[in-house]
């Protein structure tokens, strides 16, 4: 297989230690549709920034931006020092990038696809086992090293292009939904990859599972092209003014649907052994009342003020709509 | 209790080589929400599409309201609503179009197609999406109006398959709200999901590994059996806790036979489920701390992705 494919130069030493990105006015237009209007967000050092929002926010678009996929308008854009506007080249070499779509090889075996992206970044067989047989391991796939990659189950496919993407050791690791449809352990496993280079790598990952979007240490909401809001989890709670409640009974269904009828609950619904009870800030009667209220709804064994969750969270960046322009950015 | 409205037997898909389901039971309680869980390609759609009459089982019986899928899948159709992985409307033609088009389906028209879709229209706020085609929609009103379209002959059993995969967060939420609500109007639902922490808005759930069932239960059960429990968190209302404040709340608790750990601004309980006897106990902390201090009480269940790792890597070989 020398000789196969093209040549990097060899990668260049990133124009500045620390990964991060800069982007301010970031746009994408594809024909007559914009998919990115003005992206603002700025992200220091390494961690885990999780981009989230709804459904044709620009999400992939801003990921494979990022990448240095595209090409894009912008004031500013800079990631890891590289300008997205000129050649891109030297900063695909310090990217891994795993796509919403199943991207390698199906009929090359496992190895054979992580050989060819050993190539690419021109590294030698003895450095590719070095980096790969420990990645493998870990994530369950040493005993398939050879099964051609189409045989493999969906959750594993997602796990080798995770460790595809990391075989360059990349400063910013981009990765579009990579557990979307891939069975709880396996998703786990992705995870506990990407924690661990929570603190050497800036990784920019796409989720809707709302336990991944927790485990993020900053999130970056997306809608209608923009961001609409940042920062961390415990940042983007603080903000809110929230209120979330739950009643526990033997029937938290009918306690959900009796809650419904308060005027100043949002929204309820049974989860678990408890009605989870959603209200407006601007309509609260205050902590006391609202718990009184509760445990007069029916047969109400215990009424607990409760953490605002991620997903109180989101629904609560999702209402808010498209913040005004230079307004994006609760932290 | 009435007999149940899904009934499966030694329910089977082969194709080729490949056996896709294996030798499914599963029984589905009338007015229930039941949750069928799974990867993707565990074997979740071939099972909805046998259970529905799409797709000709290998082996195995299945009936549905009574009715036998396989000899008589025609008359099942009336009694069901299924809203596919796809939200099954028709590019191109207007939602409007779509609900006529359905209607005429199940011999719907005139006044009482009005009213009906009427009701519809407004239960899942789509006025002001009729005269849009569907794929001018954001994902979150197609997915409403998808199941408005199932909902429209009113089925007693409906079947939704990922109803909420590629939908935000905000519409996910308030789909189960609305689902809860057919629910409590005595629809019985059966619905597959990829999101694990769904399983806590049904009232049984079905985990299919590789077209096998690893757990059949309900959400609590499973808690129960693959958790470590919940965990109670107690700390002062006001202020940091004073000396003696544990140790009346210790008191207490251990009246009840309960212990607790110490925790930086509290104790910690862990109980392997919640009931009458765990809350009065709580409710008496409250109270008799009422005055010194109070006590805060936050509870936390074991997530259901974690319960649902352990299902896993019990039942792995």
């Amino acid at each position: 297989m020398s000789g196969v494919g093209p040549r990097l130069e060899p990668p260049p030493r990133a124009a500045s230690a620390v990964p991060s990105l800069r982007l301010r006015g970031l746009s994408k237009r594809f024909g007559r549709k914009l998919a990115l209007s003005g992206v603002d967000l700025s992200l220091d050092g390494p961690q885990i920034a999780g981009v989230v929002g709804p459904d044709g926010a620009g999400k992939t678009t801003l990921l494979r931006a990022l990448a240095g996929l595209l090409e894009i308008e912008a004031e500013e854009a800079l990631v890891l020092g590289f300008d997205l506007r000129q050649d891109v080249r030297a900063l695909k070499a310090r990217v891994g990038y795993v796509p919403q779509s199943f991207g390698l090889q199906r009929d090359l075996a496992v190895l054979e696809n992580l050989r060819f992206t050993a190539r690419l970044h021109r590294l030698p067989e003895a450095e590719l086992r070095r980096r790969a047989d420990p990645l493998l391991a870990r994530m369950g796939l040493a005993p398939f090293v050879d099964r051609p990659v189409g045989a493999l189950s969906g959750g594993m496919k997602q796990k080798l292009a995770v460790v595809n993407a990391l075989l360059p050791e990349p400063a910013l690791l981009v990765l579009d939904e990579p557990t979307a449809g891939v069975d709880v352990v396996a998703r786990g496993e992705i995870w506990r990859m990407l924690e661990e280079r929570r603190e050497a790598t800036l990784v920019c990952v796409s989720t809707s599972y709302l336990d991944e979007a927790a485990a993020c240490d900053r999130l970056v909401y997306l809608d209608g092209g923009r961001v609409t809001a940042s920062g961390t989890p415990a940042d983007l709670r603080a903000a809110l003014h929230l209120e979330l409640y739950r009643a526990w009974g033997d029937d938290p269904r009918a306690l959900a649907r009796a809650a419904r009828t308060l005027a100043y609950v949002a929204s309820a619904r049974a989860s678990g052994g408890f009605a989870r009870i959603e209200i407006r800030p601007e309509h609260t009667p205050g902590e006391a009342r609202v718990l009184r209220d509760l445990a007069a709804l029916g047969p109400v064994q215990f009424v607990e003020p409760a953490p605002l969750d991620v997903e109180a969270m989101l629904l609560h960046l999702a209402r808010r709509r498209i913040a005004p322009p230079g307004g994006a950015g609760l932290a | 209790m009435s007999a149940p409205a899904i009934v499966a037997r030694g329910l089977t898909k082969r194709f080729g080589e490949f056996t896709a389901v294996h030798d499914l039971a599963l029984e589905v309680a009338r007015g229930s929400i039941f949750a069928f869980l799974g990867a993707n390609g565990s074997g979740k759609s071939t099972t909805i599409r046998m259970l529905i009459g799409l797709l000709q089982p290998s082996a195995g019986s299945v009936l549905v309201d009574g009715v036998d899928v396989i000899r008589e899948p025609r008359r099942v159709r009336d009694r069901i609503g299924y809203m596919g992985q796809r939200v099954s409307l028709y590019a191109g033609l207007s939602l409007r179009e779509n609900v006529e088009f359905y209607a005429g389906l199940h011999g719907l028209a005139g006044a009482e197609l009005e009213g009906r879709w009427g009701r519809v229209r407004e239960r899942f706020e789509l006025g002001g999406a009729e005269g849009e085609r569907p794929e001018s929609l954001p994902a979150g009103i197609r997915q409403r109006a998808g199941l408005a379209l199932a909902m429209l002959h009113q089925p007693r059993i409906l079947f939704l398959d990922e109803p909420t995969a590629g939908v935000d967060v905000a519409s996910r939420g308030l789909f189960w709200e609305r689902i809860q609500e057919e629910a409590e109007a005595g629809v019985t639902v059966f619905v597959t999901t990829h999101f694990l922490e769904e399983a806590d808005h049904c009232d049984w759930v079905c985990f299919l590994e590789a077209g096998r069932l690893v757990a059949n239960a309900a959400p609590d059960e499973l808690r129960r059996r693959f958790s470590t429990g919940y965990r109670v968190h107690l700390a002062p209302a006001r202020g940091a806790a004073e000396p003696g404040w544990r140790d009346e709340v210790r008191r207490v608790l251990g009246a009840a036979g309960l212990t607790s750990e110490t925790a930086q601004d509290g104790l910690v309980l862990r109980v392997p489920a919640l009931g009458g006897e765990v809350f009065a106990t709580l409710r008496r902390v409250q109270r008799e701390l009422e005055a010194r201090q109070g006590a805060r009480v936050r509870i936390e269940p074991p997530a259901m992705t974690d319960v649902f790792r352990r299902i896993l890597a019990e039942a792995a070989p």
